[in-house]
């Protein structure tokens, strides 16, 4: 019965080895050898769009987050509280300026995991180990696109906010009676 | 006159550790300034400054493109609320939204692999 458990547990970690060791290098196996020798000529060219990528992108990270900033702590933020102030109802607007400030803070996250990503695949050589390369390239590509839905949630955020202050100002004028 | 001999304080034998505390001063000071710097270069990658200097190598190319004509003045947050401060108000906010969505930032696709012309022939779509 003792010899049966030990054969049953070696058999189940021979078969876990074995399946995540097919597993690795069927992930590096999806380059066909023509892709590799392409990887491996071209390398120069392509570092040299990823730098050029890393730059402008580095420049649309500072000046989309000076903007993105200068909404939520210049506006938004000043603007609740002058409510708060005249004792106002401003929940509302409280609600949607925290889920802007939380995509803001998402924003800066995903920008830099996808930064780290990109400057590690930069630094990979890609003569000698093109697969490697590639998946880093990959990684940073699906961190790229996660970055660009981040940004279309804060216009979402953006518009949401305009549209409470809309809400706001009818609620006002009723509430004080100009119409 | 008697002739007093000067008396010579006898010398006190140092240990180890007096006896290589210069050293022991010096290497104390680089430790704790390579300590200081590892923790002040882990903070600056990690906080994500790292991604906001744009003096990096690599990125000087870049760094006098920075708009900086973009000057938001401050919403009062101290005052009455009129109609007229809040149409001050979403004047203000329209024009920086509509600054922030003239870009549709991190759009497109420029890390596909057929952009960077190491796709699979076989199943590019070009």
């Amino acid at each position: 019965m003792k010899l049966r458990t030990h054969l049953l547990a070696f058999a189940l970690i021979t078969a876990s080895v074995l399946s995540l060791s097919i597993v690795k290098p069927a992930a590096a196996a999806d380059l066909s050898d023509e892709q590799l020798g392409r990887i491996m000529s071209n390398c120069l060219s392509i570092k040299g769009s990823l730098n050029q990528l890393h730059a402008t992108d580095a420049l649309l990270r500072v000046n989309r987050g000076q903007i993105y900033e200068s909404i939520g702590t210049k506006l938004m933020n000043n603007f609740n509280a002058r409510l708060s102030n005249n004792s106002l109802d401003n929940k509302g607007l409280v609600a949607v300026a925290q889920s802007y400030q939380t995509a803001q803070t998402t924003f800066r996250d995903d920008y830099r995991s996808y930064e780290q990503q990109l400057s590690a695949a930069l630094r990979i050589d890609c003569t000698k180990e093109p697969s490697v390369f590639h998946d880093s390239v990959e990684s940073a590509r699906i961190k790229r696109a996660t970055v660009h839905s981040d940004v279309l949630r804060l216009h979402q955020y953006i518009d949401d906010y305009r549209t409470s202050v809309n809400d706001f100002m009818l609620n006002f004028d009723r509430v004080t009676g100009n119409n | 006159m008697e002739d007093h001999p000067i008396k010579i304080p006898e010398e006190v034998e140092l240990g180890f550790w007096g006896q290589h505390r210069f050293m022991l001063l010096i290497v104390g000071t680089i430790a704790i300034a390579f300590v200081m710097v590892s923790v002040s270069v882990f903070i600056y990658y990690a906080s994500g400054s790292a991604q906001l200097d744009l003096s990096r190598p690599g990125l000087k190319s870049v760094s006098d493109k920075v708009d900086r004509t973009n000057t938001v003045t401050d919403y009062n947050a101290f005052g009455p609320v009129t109609k007229d401060t809040v149409k001050t108000f979403t004047d203000m906010y329209d024009s920086q939204a509509k600054k922030a969505k003239a870009v549709d930032a991190f759009n497109g696709d420029p890390l596909n692999p057929d952009v960077l012309e190491f796709g699979d022939p076989a199943t590019s779509t070009e």
